[in-house]
């Protein structure tokens, strides 16, 4: 009973979502909070957030394949299909982004290999299909340490190379070229633990099978780590602000100091990094499930906050002749069109993992790993 | 090979809008979209203040932001200095308005003209609707002002879902016919003309006058130049104090 309701719910989320999308397409953008100050908004900031989870949880799958710490097989299944979608609602964010997205053939008829843009979709392009194909080899208790390592290096090569897209801007010194390729692979690799902690610690709950003694000290042993790479994301989040509101005499960083009163930035913050910090740093916390769910849940839900503040931080200061009559900087508020968008990414994302999760026996492990193939 | 440049005299200029009047009408722009624009600033505390208007429109630069973000050479560079838009291949994805500088790209977030698909006479039982003035003015295509010329390089209004900005009037530079912003401009303060020969008036003016092109720290190497500056006062010579 409880799971129809959960399937319903979702099939009403992404009802919405496919109205949604028609609206957008036949009466045009004017469904977001449109200007041309504001070109990039909540279904971007969506698309970075689910792309750079995506990434993280790739980062995780590679930690048996990649570098051979065996344990972490019990829980590759799953974090590789919790990959794929992730990634299938980072597609959607960005689909609902593009104002043509059926010219995406161009990406191919008239390549711009100077474009980040550009290697991001080829990039994205051959990370799906990579995904798929090493799920299936999975699934069919093979899993290919060549294409884990395919996909470590592509999850490298797509956070990355979101950061250089996002920092490239010659107009925005607030998004820091040097800083975002590293702070969005580092966050990544945040967001994957938690989501995989987060979905396999539900799916425990929800199918009534309590963890097996195995996977409860596997579980221990991702949120040490958790732990660890949420400290580092605070420290270059605390030398981010540093250098942004403080060391810096520049008019456009004006732009980050006024973000950091935002809500976006203190969710960031509060839930993104401080509270998930003190339920990883102390054991009593750390061992227990709901310290683990709450932590990865605020974390995820303070990434997301911390995509848009990033995003805003280079639009909120209107440039040229698109600042005239405006105020010096612009206030944003996501319209009930880009929420509805982001909603629908979520739950096409959850009712995938529902399905493959009840299907696929996403807790199978490998009985023949291709270690050395 | 030609290499385009527009200098703005910023001393003739009287910012009284006709060059961006001019573009709306020549390249048939929508609602809410201007391809020449301006800044306007003020400096000083009164009573000590002053009023500066800068005309802006696409800088055509050099090494522009814009063309090295599109992913799919949209946005691209003609041989003449140009930057040029493709809305066939533009996907939409906005970030040549996130990369530009300058703020000079706009992006179609509906379908154009919506003013002029209105069925609600001006005044009721006495005036015409919108879409039907245009019904009969020009059997219902765009606006009853539209340029068919524009359609020579450019679809003559861009649809929904792509990005559009200032072209230098490429399809009038075909017929060697000056920019029409250049063409209205009532105090010929806008110069158009091609640096690649000596004798242009452009070249005449860029070696008499100082001058300046925006953010140019950027190094996007802007083809739009600005000399001299509208102030005519004078003030007593003096040393300042103490």
């Amino acid at each position: 009973m409880k799971g129809r309701l959960w399937i319903g719910v979702l099939s009403l989320a992404i009802l919405a979502g496919l109205v949604t999308t028609f609206r957008i397409f036949t009466t045009g953008f004017v469904l977001y909070a449109k200007t041309d100050i504001l070109v990039w908004t909540m279904p971007v900031a969506a698309y970075i957030f689910f792309s750079l989870t995506s990434a993280g949880l790739a980062f995780v799958s590679s930690i048996p394949l990649v570098f051979n710490i065996k344990r972490y097989e019990a829980i590759e299944k799953r974090t590789v299909f919790l990959e794929i979608a992730v990634l299938c609602a980072g597609f959607i964010c960005l689909i609902l982004h593009l104002g043509s997205p059926l010219k995406v053939i161009y990406f191919l008829l008239s390549p711009n290999p100077a474009s980040p843009l550009w290697w991001l979709a080829m990039l994205y392009g051959l990370y799906l299909v990579v995904l798929l194909v090493s799920f299936w080899k999975i699934h069919t208790a093979h899993a290919s340490k060549a294409l884990g390592t395919l996909v470590f290096l592509i999850a490298i090569g797509t956070s990355t190379a979101l950061g250089w897209l996002v920092g490239m801007t010659n107009a925005r010194p607030a998004l820091d070229p040097s800083f975002l390729p590293v702070y969005f692979p580092v966050t990544a690799f945040a967001c994957g633990l938690a989501a995989i902690m987060l979905f396999s610690l539900a799916s425990s709950y929800f199918s009534g099978a309590p963890l097996s003694a195995e996977r409860s000290a596997l579980f221990n042993e991702v949120a040490k780590v958790f732990g660890v790479v949420i400290g580092t994301t605070l420290v270059l989040f605390i030398w981010r602000t540093i250098t942004g509101a403080i060391s810096s005499s520049g008019v456009e960083f004006a732009a980050f100091r006024h973000m950091m009163g935002s809500l976006s930035y203190q969710t960031e913050l509060w839930m993104g990094l401080v509270v998930p910090f003190i339920l990883m740093l102390l054991p009593p916390l750390r061992i227990t499930t709901w310290g683990k769910v709450v932590a990865s849940t605020s974390l995820l839900v303070g990434m997301l906050a911390g995509r848009l503040e990033m995003v805003l931080t280079g639009e909120i200061m209107p440039l040229g002749p698109m600042a005239e009559g405006i105020p010096q900087f612009v206030s944003y508020w996501p319209t009930i069109s880009e929420v509805l968008a982001a909603i629908f990414a979520l739950a096409v994302m959850l009712l995938l993992y529902t399905l493959g999760d009840r299907h696929l026996n996403l807790d199978g492990t490998q009985d023949k790993s291709e270690a050395g193939t | 090979m030609p290499k385009y440049v527009m200098v703005i005299d910023l001393q003739s200029c009287v910012g009284c809008g006709a060059c961006s009047i001019a573009c709306k009408n020549e390249n048939n722009l929508t609602e809410g979209i201007f391809w020449s624009s301006k800044i306007t600033e003020t400096s000083g505390t009164f009573p000590n203040v002053r009023y500066h208007y800068t005309p802006t429109l696409c800088n055509h630069c050099e090494d522009a932001p814009c063309v090295r973000g599109c992913p799919t050479q949209a946005m691209h560079k003609l041989d003449n200095g140009i930057t040029m838009h493709d809305p066939k291949k533009c996907i939409g994805c906005r970030y040549c308005m996130f990369n530009c500088p300058y703020g000079v790209i706009s992006f179609n977030w509906e379908k154009p003209f919506k003013f002029w698909r209105d069925d609600t006479p001006v005044i009721k039982g006495c005036t015409a609707s919108p879409r039907e003035l245009v019904q009969k003015v020009n059997n219902g295509t765009a606006t009853p002002y539209y340029n068919p010329e524009r359609e020579a390089t450019l679809p003559g209004a861009r649809p929904k879902g792509v990005v559009e900005k200032c072209t230098f009037c490429d399809h009038r530079i075909k017929n060697e016919e000056l920019p029409y912003c250049v063409e209205a401009c009532p105090a010929n303060a806008r110069i158009f003309g091609d640096l690649e020969k000596r004798d242009s008036e452009v070249n005449f003016l860029l070696g008499k006058f100082r001058p300046f092109r925006l953010k140019e720290g950027l190094g996007t190497e802007p083809n739009v130049y600005y000399i001299r500056s509208f102030n005519p006062a004078a003030y007593k010579s003096t040393k300042g104090g103490v």
